[in-house]
């Protein structure tokens, strides 16, 4: 018995609709209130302070991790490096996640002269694929924070983490070995335009003990999360607009310095000395008036 | 971590277990007592096989009785990891003290196997094997024996094995060797380590091989026959082992399989003749053992047979080779016949559906062939080739194929279905002669037979009660888990309308709408801006992925997507594939993001894991249903509700269910990562698809997250991502220590009096 198959027979129906019209499915505003005052649990005597306590928790955390003995770094070269893309356009963070960047971002520059003195920072911004250096390496914070709010700061395109690092790289390598290197990057963007290899530079920036840390505003990057942890630096993801103020003042207080690997070696500054040279150079006071300099700047901001 | 579990000592090699994988251990041990069959559902990545082989092992070591362990995995990459896990255990117990004296070993393919410098280069799986048999097969080494040395090519490490073989007793030291290891152990000792592998079988406490090798009789024969009754047998991820189970028993035979056999035969007879005036006592010696039907030269088929018979065991009559194909000519005219048949049937212009009976009472009347010797063909095919000791035999695989197909023909009545499709896709002309096996339980009847326990587990198998009617088995437990986790470290979240809020779904009617596909391309994008790393995509099919993906295009909506990520997309060809993953995997580790569209039932969504970055979200477009129109399909569908009552649509729910499942739950692969779903069909908001999805999955879909349109959703997951990268504090909530373990066997010993005695 041969059987031919119609190849108009009727179709399995796969999308049993009638079968669930009596169901009723809630819509989302239907749903219950969600109330924010739940979150506060009273405890048995009808108190609310372990929930208060709760929520210090890590505000507390951050204090105490300051009080330990520890030798730390007050002469440091950072690059802030922000970027400008169109993920920064973002309206999640009130104003705009731009907006409010670089009014924090004048607010972190004041408060790191502030407990870092004889520091410097350079500003660099990153926007559609090219890294641009708006400041060098400068002690003075105005320049920095006069550079930020230039009208002219648009947003374009996607960012390119590696040219900035390497921008930020070229400059930090001539620092002097007493002081820290570091880097800080404040990401809108979850992806990064990348001209070459980001590893090799990250390999570069390690070799180089040049520290970076991230703080982004959208979500967790892989990458990011590799080089800070390579370079260990810190990374963390801004919940809101407070938290995002709270991850970028962790960078402030100057960082621990390893023992081992700083040299100890006493740092000239205050007074010009007297070099003899028994040939001719170009500039053979330099180095030391620049240190002169910023430590009187230095003085002059405490 | 050493515990009880009734008086079975269990070692657990990490300091802390998991509520659910300590309830695992439980039920499982309940069925082993119970010498029943079990069904057990546990989301992978939570530790199921280091809980499962803890258990065994357990067993193992004390129970009087030895039983081994076969461990049925799907991949490569899953056995090596098996593999792994179970060394790692067994490490464990020996730092504990116990002695066990413990073999554990894995088997793969030659072409993962082999060491032999000039045959491992192949790039295929058959021309390995067929390489290897022209070095190692019984009569090119008699050959050899006859030249000198080196004129005729061996495998110096299969010798080598042999010769140490006949001096001494051949076994590898106790351990557990994983495939790597035991190529490098092959390699130090000069042994064959796929010979070596087979051959360790029958000592070994513990095998961990594929699914082919138990399932596929025409493999299963050659490895699996002599393991004993008390094994205790293991399908991991085995949520598709229906379809393993079908298509080890069906064969497509295709136009250019015909030529190519036609042409073998012709081949053939020439050989045939040429013995004949040459050497014809040979053919007459085979003849003559043909009619003592002394079939079995057992130990030279361990290495010769390359092709042997595709029926179960059972099924295999044990009567001798009727005469009429005994003479090797006879045969050969035999063949032919039966080609020039199906050649004959090929040319129909209709689609032609029959059962088994019907072809073969056509088949009787056109050519007089007899359904007896049609049975015996693929046997007598294979001696026939011993016989005439036939080197490149991946020149016959056509002909094998048609030998097979004859034999199941003949021998299968209920549960399968021939269909004669001439056109593809209704146009093209290219017939194809399908055998389709309809019923799944054919295959694994005798392993439940034979077996007293057989364990399934994968983490996705509900609606649990599914499995057991689809493989005609009766189940002693059957439990699914849920899920302890230290942070709800994924997201599902159901879309059901876009922004515009039209509803969204792949329904037949709607899908090519592009006010539907605009929103599919929406969600795309939008997620492609707040999801960092790699995104992987899903479609129900290849054409409907082209065909969105061109609608895309025209739209911009590629363009716009390309601006946050790079796009990648899975083919049909492996090569390209692999290629596009390797690319994929790059993107997500440098930062640039990358999203991959791969289709629901292809290569991606099997075997291969989105871990961490590599996979922060999935995207199911449109419920995975399969092509409905496929004829094979609605005949299964009809076999279905006649014999098991199922009905259609809850067969086809189920099985896209398993499959959107088993596509999202790739990016969760361990309790540290994390990601997000996301559902897009309005179908998925439905009760009857949800509560279809496993249990683990199920218990995270919250009402205030199944019913969102595309920009609902966008804030959720905006949120879940920004709590998912906090630092990630471990605080081992509801993980048990040794005390917590013991605590919850005193209550269960208290509440269901003491646990089964060892026997």
């Amino acid at each position: 018995m041969t059987k031919i198959i119609n190849s108009n027979e009727e179709l399995i129906d796969i999308d049993d609709e009638a079968q669930n019209a009596n169901q009723q499915i809630g819509y989302a505003w239907e749903e219950e209130y969600k109330r924010s005052w739940d979150v506060l649990q009273e405890d048995e005597d009808g108190g609310l302070k372990h929930t208060v306590e709760h929520l210090q928790s890590r505000k507390r955390k951050r204090l105490e991790r300051d009080t330990s003995i520890i030798k730390r770094g007050i002469i440091r070269h950072m690059f802030l490096i922000i970027d400008l893309s169109e993920a920064m356009l973002e309206k999640d963070l009130r104003p705009s996640r731009l907006d409010l960047t670089l009014s924090y971002a004048e607010q972190f520059i004041l408060e790191f002269f502030d407990q870092n003195p004889i520091s410097q920072l350079g500003v660099i911004v990153s926007k559609s694929g090219v890294a641009e250096k708006l400041m060098g390496l400068t002690g003075n914070p105005m320049d920095n924070i006069n550079v930020l709010k230039k009208k002219n700061i648009d947003t374009d395109g996607e960012p390119s983490l590696q040219n900035a690092l390497e921008m930020a790289r070229s400059s930090l390598i001539h620092v002097p070995a007493h002081g820290s290197r570091e880097i800080l990057i404040i990401m809108g963007s979850l992806t990064s335009c990348d001209p070459g290899d980001i590893n090799e530079t990250i390999d570069n920036l390690v070799s180089e003990n040049i520290r970076v840390s991230i703080v982004g505003l959208a979500a967790e990057v892989q990458i990011c999360k590799l080089m800070c942890k390579k370079t260990k630096g810190t990374y963390g993801v801004v919940l809101n607009e407070a938290h995002f103020k709270d991850l970028l003042f962790e960078i402030i207080p100057p960082p621990p310095v390893s023992i081992v690997k700083s040299k100890s070696e006493l740092v000239v500054m205050g007074f010009p000395r007297g070099v003899n040279e028994s040939m001719p150079s170009l500039c053979a006071w330099y180095d030391y008036a620049c240190i002169y300099r910023n430590a009187v700047k230095g003085i002059s901001n405490l | 971590m050493k515990f009880f579990i009734g008086n079975l000592p269990i070692y657990f090699p990490y300091d802390k277990i998991y509520p659910e994988q300590y309830s695992y251990m439980v039920d499982l041990k309940k069925a082993i007592d119970a010498g029943g069959h079990c069904l057990l559902e546990m989301p992978s990545g939570t530790g199921k096989t280091v809980s499962l082989l803890s258990l065994i092992v357990a067993i193992q070591a004390n129970y009087k009785e030895k039983r081994k362990l076969i461990y049925c995995s799907r991949t490569v990459p899953e056995i090596e990891k098996a593999l792994a896990e179970l060394r790692n255990l067994i490490e464990y117990r020996t730092k504990c003290g116990e002695k066990d004296e413990y073999l554990g070993i894995g088997l793969t393919s030659r072409k993962n196997l082999c060491i032999n410098s000039s045959v491992n280069q192949e790039k295929w799986g058959k021309v390995v094997d067929a390489r290897c048999r022209n070095l190692t097969a019984s009569w090119i080494r008699e050959k050899s024996k006859l030249y000198s040395p080196g004129e005729v090519p061996l495998c110096n490490f299969y010798e080598k094995m042999e010769n140490d073989n006949e001096r001494q007793r051949m076994l590898i030291p106790d351990g557990v060797y994983t495939l790597e290891e035991l190529r490098e152990y092959g390699k130090e000792q000069g042994h064959c380590p796929y010979y070596m592998a087979r051959r360790t079988i029958p000592f070994a406490n513990a095998v961990i091989y594929s699914y082919h090798y138990l399932l596929d009789p025409k493999v299963a024969e050659l490895v699996s026959k002599e393991l004993s009754k008390d094994c205790i047998v293991v399908f991991d991820e085995a949520h598709n082992i229906d379809n393993v189970c079908i298509e080890s028993l069906s064969i497509d035979i295709t136009k250019p399989n015909l030529d190519a056999s036609a042409k073998s035969i012709a081949k053939l007879r020439d050989v045939i003749e040429d013995i004949k005036k040459k050497d014809s006592q040979r053919l007459r010696d085979e003849y003559d053992k043909l009619v003592e039907g002394l079939m079995a030269a057992s130990q030279e088929r361990d290495e010769d047979v390359y092709l042997s018979n595709p029926i179960l065991p059972e099924d295999l009559s044990h009567e001798a080779v009727p005469g009429n194909i005994r003479q090797a000519e006879h045969f050969v005219a035999f063949l032919r016949r039966f080609v020039e048949y199906l050649k004959t049937r090929m040319r129909a212009q209709q689609v032609v559906a029959e059962s088994p009976m019907s072809f073969l009472q056509n088949c009787r009347e056109v050519t007089l062939i007899e359904r007896q010797p049609l049975r015996f063909c693929s046997q007598r095919l294979t001696s026939l080739v011993r016989t005439l000791e036939l080197s490149d035999l991946n020149d016959y695989y056509a002909l094998h194929k048609v030998a097979a197909f004859a034999t199941l023909v003949a021998t299968y009545e209920a549960g399968f279905m021939l269909i004669l499709e001439p056109f593809e896709n209704d146009t093209i002309p290219n017939p194809i002669f399908h055998y389709a096996c309809l019923d799944a339980s054919i295959a694994i009847k005798p392993i439940f037979r034979r077996f007293k326990t057989v364990v399934i587990t994968s983490g996705t198998l509900s609606p649990l009660d599914m499995y057991p009617k689809i493989l005609n088995f009766q189940a002693a437990v059957q439990e699914s888990y849920s899920m302890t986790l230290t942070r709800n470290c994924f997201l599902p979240l159901v879309v059901t309308r876009g922004s515009d809020q039209v509803a969204i779904s792949s329904k037949f009617e709607v899908r090519n709408d592009p006010a539907v596909v605009r929103n599919f391309g929406q969600i795309l994008v939008e997620f492609s801006k707040i999801v960092p790393d790699g995104i992987v995509a899903f479609f129900p099919s290849y054409l409907y992925m082209e065909s969105i993906v061109a609608m895309w295009n025209d739209m911009g909506i590629l363009n716009e997507a390309w601006k946050h990520k790079l796009i990648f997309v899975e083919t049909p060809d492996a090569a390209e594939t692999s290629l596009a993953l390797e690319n994929y995997r790059k993107a997500c580790d440098n930062g640039r993001g990358a999203i991959l569209l791969s289709v629901a039932r292809g290569k991606v969504s099997e075997g291969i894991d989105f871990d961490h970055n590599y996979g922060r979200a999935v995207i199911m477009f449109g419920v995975p249903y399969q092509y409905t129109e496929s004829r094979i399909l609605k005949a299964r569908l009809e076999f279905l509700r006649e014999n098991y009552r199922i009905r259609e649509s809850d067969f086809l729910t189920f099985d896209a269910m398993r499959h959107a499942a088993q596509c999202v739950g790739r990016v969760l692969r361990g309790k540290t990562d994390y990601g997000l779903m996301i559902f897009s069909d309005k179908r998925f908001a439905r009760a009857d698809k949800r509560n279809k999805l496993p249990r683990w999955l199920n218990q995270f879909i919250t009402d205030a997250c199944t019913n969102l349109s595309t920009d609902m959703a966008l804030v959720t997951a905006k949120k879940f991502l920004r709590t998912m990268a906090q630092p990630f504090e471990r605080d081992q909530l509801g993980v048990w220590s040794v005390e917590d373990v013991e605590r919850q066997e005193r209550s269960n010993v208290g509440v269901g009096g003491r646990a089964a005695q060892f026997n």
